[in-house]
């Protein structure tokens, strides 16, 4: 088995049943998890900003910063590898906050409301998400049968 | 439960930070010295030179020109910054591997340390605040006193995260189990290893600026406030509590952020952070 480690703002495909795909440290960043269980095939994306407009240019060489460009990538490179989308099983983990009465610090949650516009449109459904909290978490996905699961202050359960 | 006496005891016995910081925090108040009293500090410290170039010349301190000794490393940065790369040299070095009752690596923790420090500045042009004095250092030893308290949040851990867990603050849970946080404790390191007052502020006040006193740079703790939860937030270097944090509001107001431009600000400074990690932790792996 190997493993291959989602940097922020990165992306990672895998079609080796063997691979297991790991990020780590999510706090207010998202990790969109995609598994095709007919063709084994797995990938995950850990965004760290909901909109590209804010720097066009970086999103261009860094398109996995930023849910508006990373997100669509991600379906395209699963598409590219022989998916289809009806058969895609995608989860959803991250978009935490800290203690924040005010909503001044709202990255984790501009995060999720895009991601959702997003969805929405494209007619994806989320079949499980850990989203929200003042918890930072760490995302597991094995790609040979797309267990997946969500560690976090000292615990890890399945997702 | 371990009485406060005996993690101030600790405290008081932690390795010394290297004379060579010491000497030059020194000389920074001295106007009469300039590069060649401070090529004799570091000099006969072969380590301290050689991490001090790798950070010189990396792409956040200097994008555009090379520094092959310590006297052109003072002549491209001047002593201020000279100072500042001397002081994130040497505490590249003291981290530990591991800090148990944090549950977080060296690696991790350094990559915390950077991006805190880089993110300050970035936040103090950002927001076109006045940038204080040693904001780069202040936000690089923020969370010193981790490394002194560890120990003893490892043994009170359970009982720390249950309250974490509940809802309750990290740093107010490590107050409320040990009787002492590593805001304070990370004042007292700094005071004893006789570091700038800058660099105490921010390990004392960088949990909560708006309660510093008055003769505390308040600029800096709310930049280190801000930094260290933007940070925190984009997972930069993230350990066992830290994402139960209470923001600050008064930071905001006095700093006039907005979300967005924490947005473009994160954007902009990864990779530095990253650069700028990577430089100093190949320092720490092979310290000679």
């Amino acid at each position: 088995m190997s493993q291959i480690t989602v940097d922020i703002s990165d992306m990672r495909v895998s079609a080796s049943p063997d691979d297991l795909i790991v990020t780590y440290a999510l706090g207010s960043c998202i990790a969109v998890i995609v598994h095709d269980p007919k063709r084994k095939v797995g990938g995950m994306i850990h965004y760290m900003l909901p909109l590209s407009e804010i720097a066009p240019e970086k999103a261009k060489d860094k398109p996995a910063m930023f849910a508006d460009t990373g997100i669509p990538e991600l379906f395209r490179t699963m598409y590219g590898m022989g998916c289809d989308k009806k058969d895609l099983v995608v989860k959803v983990a991250g978009g935490g906050a800290l203690y924040d009465d005010k909503g001044l610090f709202s990255i984790g949650k501009r995060n999720y409301t895009v991601l959702r516009k997003m969805f929405w449109k494209a007619g994806v459904i989320i079949a499980a998400e850990d989203v929200g909290g003042a918890k930072s978490r760490t995302a597991r996905l094995w790609v040979g049968d797309g267990r997946c699961t969500i560690a976090s202050q000292g615990e890890e359960v399945p997702l | 439960m371990t009485p406060v006496s005996e993690i101030l005891a600790h405290v008081d016995r932690l390795p010394a930070f290297p004379t060579s910081a010491i000497q030059l925090s020194g000389l920074l108040r001295d106007e009469r010295a300039g590069a060649p009293e401070v090529e004799k500090v570091v000099r006969p410290d072969p380590s301290l030179t050689a991490n001090l170039l790798r950070m010189a010349n990396s792409s956040y301190f200097s994008p555009r020109s090379r520094a092959e000794t310590v006297r052109q490393a003072v002549a491209l940065l001047g002593m201020k910054r000279t100072f500042e790369l001397a002081v994130g040299a040497a505490l590249a070095r003291m981290i530990p591997a591991r800090l148990p009752g944090y549950d977080i690596d060296a690696k991790s923790f350094w990559l915390h340390c950077v991006a805190v420090a880089v993110l300050s500045e970035r936040l103090a042009k950002e927001t076109r605040a006045a940038s204080p004095d040693l904001l780069f250092t202040a936000g690089l030893l923020h969370d010193v006193g981790k490394l002194a308290i560890a120990t003893f949040v490892a043994g009170a851990a359970p009982e720390i995260l249950v309250k974490a867990r509940a809802g309750t603050d990290f740093v107010t849970a490590e107050r409320e189990v040990l009787g002492v946080d590593h805001c304070e404790i990370g004042a007292r390191v700094a005071e004893t290893w006789k570091l700038p007052p800058a660099v105490s502020w921010a390990a004392r006040w960088h949990h909560q600026p708006t309660a510093a006193p008055e003769g505390v740079n308040r600029t800096l703790v709310d930049l280190v406030h801000a930094a260290d939860s933007l940070a925190i937030s984009l997972g930069l270097g993230n350990d066992v509590g830290e994402m139960a944090r209470t923001v600050d509001p008064g930071v905001w107001l006095r700093l006039g952020l907005q979300v967005r431009r924490m947005e473009r600000v994160a954007g902009e400074s990864l990779e530095s952070v990253r650069g700028l990690a990577q430089a100093l932790e190949a320092g720490r792996e092979n310290p000679s």
